[in-house]
């Protein structure tokens, strides 16, 4: 259904060095089924050690369901799961060594910070001043040295939150596993700590696999994304591939803005084999003329957004819609509903896409 | 760090995971305390006469008039009930929730007494003040003003009102205080007066609860034996007949009171089903921002609403009142005696310490049962989201359906022979309570559970914990309190549970409630009123603990 083959041959270094190498986590045909409703529909993938590793669709698209059977919560209907090369299979939650981090933070309210952190390495019977000494390198790691005797039921989400990566860290795990951690946090909190976790992971250098619906963060924290949608990968990539030439229709729909214009529209190329086209609105531009290599779309113009750094303008060319981006938009700049205008697009930053959605056009302009 | 090698099939093989043993352990349960036993009923009202099967239980049943009106009765009082206790529950939740009411916290008090109230005490107390010798009566009589006796179908509605009413008004205010304000403030901006909005906006919202609530006091009033049996004089309902037909001295017919009392328990399971669809959508609407105002009545209108209040719950409370003054009268032999001692509380120092005894033991046992087969089966249901933890979840609702003396008649029909001859032990009494009471204990450890959330257990298992490791160390104690706030309730419920008793008890397995319905049948009132009063207060004990534990929380008593 689509290219991710292509995608996934060209960005797997633990697979792509050969045998030999300790290759991470490897997902293998992972499939669950409830009843007759399939959550996960045969999803593969590998992530190298120390890859940061992100899995982005929608609600429903079996990204959590595909992090819990990792983690060892899901048991997979078929398919297997495979750490540093040994199968998971059979392996209970407990014995996996993987550290995971919970949406709700999953904080025990009835424990200290330092008793938060140090329960894993209690698990394993770790000398106390083992214990200790790891459990106060990993607060110090999160900056919650200062709190560690405080009780967490009164704490921010964002400082619980830093307990449960510290608490998943300290027992130094395997593999970690993030399930949205940052979505109960508010906007600004959700970009200072998804940048720290991505710098704590690196300092660290284990693998980690991180889910989410929100392809900003998605972008932002990861080495290689990996798009769900409905149980199946669409796409595996750097986050400048799965943006820049997305696979599929519907990866060109998730992440980023799209404008979707129908094969034929007038202005297009014609090119045999697509259905439809992708336009990113930073692509098209307010112009009076196009200039070299661009190509022309004439419209009316809906409505115009001011949003400060930037400004969209909604226009009606034809049948269709389309949104064009005008970067630090001038302040005197007003256009009204139904003035006539020229929109210019950039031809490579074209994506084509087949009736099923597959990718057909090689269009660049990332 | 090298991969622990463990090859799938050596798990699969190995011994079944914690969370599967649970649910094995409860339907074994299930199977032996109430499959059985319901089956036992079954067939012995398929068994006629001369042992064979036979239809002529329910030829019986349905044919003879005296049944026929049993019947009807109970349907009848069920609706009063019903009625009654939706009159006076909807009158105290809307004015205590709305209204600025003075002592709002004692009348909340006396509230739960009325739920608490030992079964018969009150029956008992209405008889004492309006009976044929009833002290209010008498009075009223020497002022020449003639009041017809409690007896018969008016007084057993009174008592039902009376006692039931708590039900309606838990629930009610419980829901009353999650509606939103915005939506009243919404409805007054639009031009609705108060009382439009209170009948356009509050009462729709409400309404789930008031009708699960008052379906309560009617599930309750079919089940109740006591008050037909004291108060109705000659007022036959299914229960009643039941025990009769299980107790007759001669010619006991198990086979008609197993047969009675699957039309008992037909007829619960009805209104049971009809509730649970109405309580489920009582507590829907919750996101709450604007907390409900009340608002402060001025003049004759505020005297009217505290008049109504007290009244409501003085009279819910006065079987408890009207023990525990009477405990403290002089009393000769069972006669009162102008005056107050001690006699009552001293005969039973010297000649009743056993049925205190009892209670007390076999409560604590029934307790120590439901409490630790509540919370696992309680933590399963409420984890596991699979069509067998859903057909539990619903099994488990039929003990919780059953009428105590139901239960009680049944146990005596499955475990009167081997292989578990348990009639006449202490073990059935401690079992029946057990299994009527342990619904209860799954609920609300279920209700604890799910605040919890899963993800809790499931970073202590992502740490290293076994899955029962990680329950003991991480969710129990963190649903502790919940848990014996739950067991000081059961033992509550537990400790004042008399239909099923009633059946089983031997003399030497007599309980408190027993005691107390047998001292009343002798007309030894002072005795009874003493042995109220000790239940009371040991009921009273247990509620203090478990909302100390719990925070106020009176909807968790029923």
């Amino acid at each position: 259904m689509c290219n991710f083959a292509g995608a996934r041959g060209r960005g797997t270094p633990g697979k792509a060095r050969g045998r030999g190498w300790m290759t991470g986590v490897e997902v293998k045909g992972a499939t669950k089924r409830y009843g007759t409703m399939t959550a996960l529909d045969q999803a593969s993938f590998t992530a190298a050690p120390g890859e940061f590793f992100t899995l982005l669709g929608p609600s429903g698209c079996g990204k959590t369901t595909l992090l819990r059977a990792i983690a060892g919560f899901v048991e997979l209907t078929e398919g297997d799961v495979a750490l540093d090369g040994n199968s998971l299979s059979g392996v209970p939650a407990h014995k996996r060594d993987i550290g995971m981090v919970f949406q709700d933070y999953a904080i025990f309210p009835h424990l200290s910070v330092a008793d938060n952190v140090a329960f894993g390495l209690r698990a394993r019977r770790t000398p106390a001043a083992e214990v200790k000494r790891r459990v106060a390198e990993a607060l110090a790691m999160v900056r919650l040295d200062a709190l560690a005797d405080r009780m967490p039921a009164a704490m921010s989400g964002g400082q619980q939150q830093r307990i449960g990566i510290a608490r998943a860290l300290v027992i130094r795990p395997r593999l970690l596993l993030m399930d949205e951690p940052l979505s109960n946090l508010d906007a600004k909190l959700r970009i200072d700590l998804r940048d720290e976790i991505r710098a704590i992971q690196k300092s660290i250098g284990v693998a980690a696999i991180y889910v989410t619906h929100d392809q900003e963060e998605a972008l932002a924290v990861s080495d290689r994304v990996c798009v769900m949608n409905a149980g199946r990968v669409e796409q595996i990539g750097a986050p400048q591939e799965v943006y820049g030439r997305p696979a599929t229709r519907f990866v060109a729909h998730f992440v980023g803005a799209t404008n979707f214009l129908p094969a034929g529209f007038p202005g297009l190329p014609q090119t045999p084999g697509v259905a439809e086209w992708a336009l990113r609105p930073e692509h098209v531009r307010l112009a009076d003329a196009p200039a070299p290599g661009e190509g022309r779309l004439d419209g009316v113009a809906e409505t115009y957004v001011y949003l400060g750094r930037e400004a969209h303008l909604t226009a009606r060319v034809g049948e269709a819609r389309v949104v064009a981006q005008i970067a630090a938009p001038p302040a005197d700049l007003r256009i009204e509903a139904g003035r006539p205008v020229t929109l210019a697009y950039d031809a490579r930053a074209l994506h084509g896409f087949d009736a099923q959605g597959a990718r057909v056009t090689s269009g660049d302009a990332a | 760090m090298s991969a622990p090698a463990i090859s799938a099939p050596a798990r699969r093989l190995g011994a079944p995971g914690f969370w599967t043993a649970v649910p094995i352990l409860a339907w074994v349960i299930l199977a032996v305390f109430l499959v059985i036993p319901l089956g036992a009923v079954l067939g012995s009202s398929l068994r006629g006469e001369g042992g064979g099967f036979s239809l002529e239980n329910w030829e019986r049943l349905f044919s003879s008039r005296r049944y026929y009106t049993a019947f009807v009765n109970t349907l009848i009082v069920g609706a009063g009930g019903l009625l009654g206790a939706l009159l006076l529950g909807a009158v105290m939740a809307f004015c205590l929730s709305r209204l600025r009411i003075r002592g709002a916290r004692l009348l909340s008090m006396l509230a739960i007494l009325a739920l608490v109230s030992p079964p018969f005490i009150g029956a008992y107390s209405w008889i004492v003040l309006f009976g044929s010798a009833g002290v209010v009566r008498k009075g009223l009589e020497s002022l020449g003003l003639s009041v017809p006796t409690i007896y018969g179908l008016p007084g057993v509605l009174i008592v039902f009102a009376f006692k039931f009413y708590p039900y309606v008004y838990l629930l009610t205010s419980g829901a009353l205080a999650q509606v939103n304000r915005s939506l009243e403030e919404a409805a007054e901006n639009l031009g609705l007066t108060p009382f439009q909005r209170v009948m356009k906006v509050s009462f729709p919202l409400v309404l789930p609860a008031l009708s699960a609530g008052g379906l309560l006091a009617l599930i309750h009033a079919i089940a109740d034996f006591g008050t037909p049996r004291l108060i109705g004089r000659g007022f036959p309902v299914l229960a009643t007949e039941a025990y009769t037909a299980y107790s007759a001295e001669v010619g006991s017919n198990l086979g008609m009171a197993t047969t009675l009392s699957i039309a008992l328990i037909a007829l619960s399971m009805i209104f049971v089903a009809l509730q649970r669809r109405l309580a489920s959508r009582a507590n829907t609407h919750s996101n709450l921002v604007n907390k409900p105002d009340k608002i402060e009545l001025k003049g004759w209108r505020n005297v009217v609403a505290h008049v109504a209040v007290y009244l409501i719950a003085l009279g819910g409370a006065l079987p408890a009142i009207v023990s525990l003054i009477f405990s403290f009268r002089k009393t000769s032999g069972p006669v009162f005696q102008p005056g107050f001692g001690l006699e009552s509380y001293q005969r039973i120092a010297a000649t009743l310490t056993l049925p205190v005894v009892n209670s007390l033991l076999y409560s604590l046992a029934a307790v120590a049962l439901i409490v630790f087969f509540g919370t696992l089966i309680g933590a399963y249901v409420a984890r596991r989201r699979s069509a067998p933890a859903a057909l539990l979840d619903g099994a488990l609702m039929i003990p919780y359906v059953m009428p105590g003396i139901v239960i009680g008649v049944a146990f005596i029909a499955a475990f009167n022979t081997p292989p578990l001859p348990l009639t006449g032990t202490a073990l059935i009494i401690v079992l029946s309570i057990f299994i009527r009471r342990l619904p209860y204990a799954v609920r609300s450890s279920a209700a604890a559970l799910k605040q919890v959330g899963p993800s809790m257990e499931e970073a202590a298992v992502s740490l290293g914990l076994s899955p029962a490791q990680a329950f003991r160390q991480v969710t129990l104690p963190f649903i502790a309190p919940g848990v014996i706030a739950g067991a000081m309730l059961s033992f509550v419920t537990a400790i004042n549970e008399l239909s099923s008793s009633l059946v089983l008890y031997t003399g030497a397995t007599k309980t408190m409630p027993v005691q107390i319905y047998l001292t009343i049948n002798d007309g030894d009132y002072g005795v009874a009123a003493a042995l109220s009063t000790i239940l009371l207060a040991v009921s009273a004990l247990a509620i203090f603990i478990a909302f100390r534990l719990l925070g106020r929380d009176e909807r968790a008593l029923m």
